[in-house]
């Protein structure tokens, strides 16, 4: 029956082409689509690596006259100040790149043999306490480590495992990274970009090296006790303002904060989404119009079969095998192209990804064709010979 | 071989019931070749339809290869068709997008038969309407008359015990007219196949061994 159906919609091929193409293109928009979907949830599938919840961002200006010890003094009275209010658990100085703030600074460099390609972080001594960062071994660097040889660096496990995949334990390894630093800790996943962010290589430096370009912390990222947010944020501000004389200082709430970064990626997607709803609907709407239209035309033949001994399971199974067929081929010509996308290397991006991309593309088209096929098939089915052979 | 017992058949609206056949009584033994005949409407085609279990009579009962067909169910119906009747129609009603021999293959496709025996059995079935050269064209490349002959190969080709034509030389010229009920005749007295055919024409019925007259929906001959 298959070579049979097979045969029937190849003699078909000049009236089944436009839903061919139909499927085709479908199938590729869905393809790309989930291929999109499944890498970003991925991606949104492993842990930020910090805790953003019952949290502060809080931007000021700190005096520009003062010199690198005046702003470190000023930094630590400003943060004991917060500390001793009522409600709040933590504080942390942090530099321009921080938690979801939207900048990024990378470096690299040649590092035995290897090229070394970082994300970086300036954060004090305190980040890891206030932002409950997971240590996968190590620990956070202290005041202590800024008095040794060596300026201390923290890195994260991506930087681990790419460049130092053999490697029991980076602690205390000696890395020339724009100057010769002591890794003494690394962290779990840590991602400071959004959920949606790569796992990318992030090291972490300590403050004294932006001192050094006169670019000190003006951020601070402040951890209080849950649900007392708005109770607390009055109070900060006006100690803040009372720090830096001016009224420059803006305070938000991370957790909005990462829903904000997250729309840059769940935006698109919920567009994508819906296109492709609007594209699976184009497609339910094709069908059904197609086998209608094939049903009243082949009324006669479907008499025919019947009284040929085909029972109502055959007929629908007929019509329902031939758009598969046409959905088939369709799809095996779909995939062949889409493989092409992995197999080649085209993006930068895990092949597996569009291999999903490609199954979850197939199993909805397949699922709406079967679905589609189903109703105009039964119809057919209930047709009464006797009725339709004498119609002609 | 086809037994009709008390067979009525009407057809119901919303406002009117129309009666097609009433309280018919008719034997067909086997490897007899019947032909009915009756003006447009009389209910000749309702008939051929019931005693080929494409139809169902409103009351009375079908008795066909001694099977009390009745209370089959649709599969069983089906299956019963696929193995005991051929069909030969008017307008032919070949699949245009299937080569001649894949048309004649048709009912075996609902049998469990391989492909390699199906195309034996069907290229046979052409052999015997003389149209083997012809078994790759497609419907469209054939004149009235090789249709029909590639429906009667169709009909054939499961080797069925009856065959029912409706009008089988309706469309064709005499000649060709004549050509195919020859084929007819020859199927019936070499094969012993039970024919009931539907003619308007009386020379054609006249070639049968048997002509029943309808009128009304009533056996009248």
């Amino acid at each position: 029956m298959f070579r049979h159906l097979l045969k029937l919609m190849w003699n078909k091929r000049r009236a089944n082409s436009m839903i061919f193409l139909e499927i085709l293109l479908a199938f590729i928009v869905l393809f790309g689509v989930y291929a999109f979907i499944f890498y970003n949830l991925n991606r949104y599938s492993s842990p930020l690596g910090f805790n953003y919840a019952n949290s502060m961002g809080v931007r000021m200006d700190l005096n520009d006259d003062l010199d690198s010890l005046g702003v470190l003094a000023a930094q630590e009275r400003i943060r004991q100040d917060l500390l001793a209010m009522p409600n709040i658990e933590a504080v942390t100085w942090v530099g321009p790149v921080n938690p979801f703030g939207g900048s990024t600074w990378q470096t690299g460099s040649m590092v035995r043999g290897q090229h070394i390609l970082t994300q970086m972080m300036f954060v004090d001594e305190h980040f890891a306490n206030t932002a409950e960062v997971d240590m996968l071994e190590g620990r956070w660097f202290d005041e202590s480590d800024l008095k040794g040889k060596y300026l201390p660096m923290v890195v994260n496990r991506e930087f681990k495992e790419r460049y130092y995949p053999n490697v029991t334990t980076l602690v205390d390894s000696i890395i020339d990274l724009d100057g010769e630093h002591k890794i003494v800790g690394v962290t779990s996943d840590f991602k400071y970009k959004s959920n949606f962010a790569e796992n990318f290589p992030l090291s972490f430096f300590a403050q004294p090296e932006r001192l050094a370009q006169d670019d000190p912390f003006e951020m601070l990222i402040v951890r209080f006790t849950p649900g007392t947010l708005a109770e607390i944020e009055e109070p900060v501000y006006n100690l803040l303002v009372g720090h830096t004389k001016n009224t420059d200082v803006v305070i938000w709430d991370m957790a909005k904060d990462r829903i904000k970064s997250n729309r840059n990626i769940v935006l698109p997607m919920i567009i994508l989404i819906v296109i492709s709803g609007f594209l699976l609907i184009n497609i339910a709407l094709g069908l059904f119009g197609v086998l209608f239209t094939q049903i009243n035309r082949r009324r006669a033949e479907i008499g025919l079969r019947k009284a040929m001994g085909a029972t109502n399971g055959q007929v629908t199974g007929q019509f329902v095998g031939e758009m598969l067929i046409v959905t088939g081929m369709a799809l095996v010509l779909g995939a062949f192209f889409a493989v092409q996308v992995p197999f080649l290397e085209l993006l930068p991006i895990d092949g597996k990804y569009f291999y999903y991309g490609i199954v979850g593309a197939i199993l909805t088209i397949l699922f709406i064709v079967v679905l589609c096929s189903l109703l105009p098939s039964r119809q057919a089915a209930a047709l009464q010979p006797a009725e339709v052979l004498h119609e002609e | 071989m086809i037994e009709l017992k008390n067979v009525s058949k009407s057809y119901r609206t919303d406002t009117i019931e129309t009666l097609a056949l009433q309280n018919l009584n008719l034997s067909v033994p086997a490897g007899e070749f019947l032909s009915i005949m009756g003006p447009s409407g009389c209910g000749k085609s309702t008939l051929l339809n019931i005693m080929g279990l494409i139809d169902e009579p409103s009351t009375g009962s079908v008795i066909l290869a001694d099977q009390e067909i009745t209370n089959y169910n649709g599969t069983q119906i089906a299956k019963f068709r696929n193995e005991q009747l051929g069909f030969i129609f008017q307008s032919f009603h070949l699949i245009n997008d299937l080569s001649v021999v894949d048309n004649v293959e048709l009912p075996l496709l609902y049998r469990n038969i391989s492909g390699k025996e199906r195309r034996r059995m069907a290229l046979e079935a052409l052999a015997h309407v003389t149209l083997s050269n012809r078994a790759g064209h497609f419907p469209n490349q054939l004149s009235g008359g090789q249709k029909q002959r590639v429906a009667i190969a169709r009909a054939i080709v499961g080797q069925p015990n009856i065959i029912l034509a409706d009008e089988p030389t309706g469309n064709l010229d005499s000649r060709m007219g004549d050509e195919i009920m020859d084929i007819l005749l020859r199927l019936n007295a070499e094969l012993g196949t039970t024919i009931v055919m539907v003619t308007h024409d009386d020379r054609m019925a006249r070639k049968t061994h048997r002509l029943i007259r309808l009128s009304d929906g009533e056996r009248v001959s």
